[in-house]
């Protein structure tokens, strides 16, 4: 069976962690836009859910940096951040799903690293805890490096997700696929805060404009540039469109939530 | 320059609950298992902001560090006020 499902979502922190610093009409329009999110993958009916994600220093560090880490764990904990406001759960994991896309991109052109011990922290986490109610649906975590140069190019991440795609495509299993990251911001620098709206909405009429190719013009520099640090991780928004090169993206949300330092979009990839 | 070592320090009181409970019990004795210079340790030990973020550790180590020790939000930005 096919993606019966697809979606990308900003993870800021501040949506869970220090809600209610941000005006209230903003926070409502982000919220509703994660519950609109959740009735569609409840009425998609998956049996497993694929992320394509990143991460925060929860498990790789300058030690050993992988581009790409698929993980294959039979469960996972998360979040590591005392401070989300978000209880630590246990995940289940989807051994069988993970090996077929770490073979599949093997055979494909890809060599990701694989982890059968991953920690997950707010990337992966705010986005489950919004769209996996009772963590019901088993995962594979797609990690892309978004963290530290050097990382994979757009260019690639659009292939893999491209390849991803067609995996996930003639898989026997319903999957729903959700990217998790982005747009805009400044985690953490003496920046924080700033957003660039005006990147943000290019970005998302790119994606609505339906054409991929586009996507994999975005270079490194002009997104460390223009929609910094932590706007690296549209590299997962990236990624999934090319997963799902045909399917219409409609932006249910986009808000530039100055107290949650992040331009926060939510679009949902229509069958 | 130990930034490595700095940087290590705080990515396993992040992320490893074990750590983080060793690093609270004493944090001195915590920092002695990591090759810092004088100035870093200094740094880590006073939670000095400014001065990690100036020898530069990763912003996303250096923030969720900081609200391990309720450091808030505005409190974060008037530490690196002014810097780049």
């Amino acid at each position: 069976m096919p993606i019966v499902f697809a979606c990308a979502a900003s993870h800021a922190p501040g949506i869970t962690a220090w809600t209610e610093a941000a005006p209230r009409e903003q926070a409502e329009k982000v919220l509703g836009a994660y519950r609109r999110l959740a009735a569609l993958i409840e009425a998609a009916k998956p049996d497993a859910l694929v992320a394509i994600t990143v991460e925060h220093w929860a498990n790789f560090f300058l030690d050993h940096m992988p581009a790409f880490c698929i993980g294959r764990a039979p469960h996972y904990e998360g979040p590591i951040e005392e401070w989300l406001r978000i209880p630590k759960t246990r995940v289940r994991g989807d051994v069988d799903l993970a090996s077929t896309l770490i073979d599949a991109c093997l055979e494909g052109g890809f060599d990701p690293s694989f982890s059968d011990e991953l920690l997950l922290d707010h990337a992966t986490m705010l986005p489950l805890h919004f769209l996996n109610r009772a963590m019901r649906l088993p995962l594979v975590p797609v990690i892309l490096n978004t963290l530290t140069r050097p990382m994979p190019t757009p260019k690639r991440c659009l292939a893999l997700g491209r390849l991803l795609g067609e995996v996930l495509e003639s898989s026997r299993k319903r999957v729903a696929l959700v990217a998790t990251g982005g747009l805009s911001h400044w985690p953490g620098e003496a920046k924080h805060g700033k957003i660039n709206v005006a990147f943000d909405r290019r970005f998302l009429e790119t994606l609505t404009a339906g054409d991929r190719n586009r996507l994999a013009d975005y270079s490194h520099e002009a997104i460390d540039r223009e929609a910094g640090s932590g706007g690296h991780e549209i590299r997962t928004w990236i990624a999934l469109a090319g997963a799902v090169p045909d399917r219409r993206a409609e932006v249910l949300a986009y808000e530039p939530v100055v107290p949650w330092a992040t331009g926060c979009g939510i679009v949902a990839f229509s069958l | 320059m130990s930034l490595y070592q700095l940087q290590k320090l705080i990515y396993q009181v992040n992320r490893d609950r074990a750590a983080r409970e060793r690093y609270r019990e004493d944090p001195a004795a915590f920092a002695r298992d990591y090759e810092l210079t004088d100035e870093e340790r200094r740094a880590v030990l006073d939670l000095d902001i400014r001065a990690l973020y100036t020898l530069g550790v990763h912003p996303l180590l250096l923030r969720p560090f900081t609200l391990l020790h309720r450091v808030s939000n505005d409190d974060y930005a008037k530490a690196l006020a002014g810097l780049d």
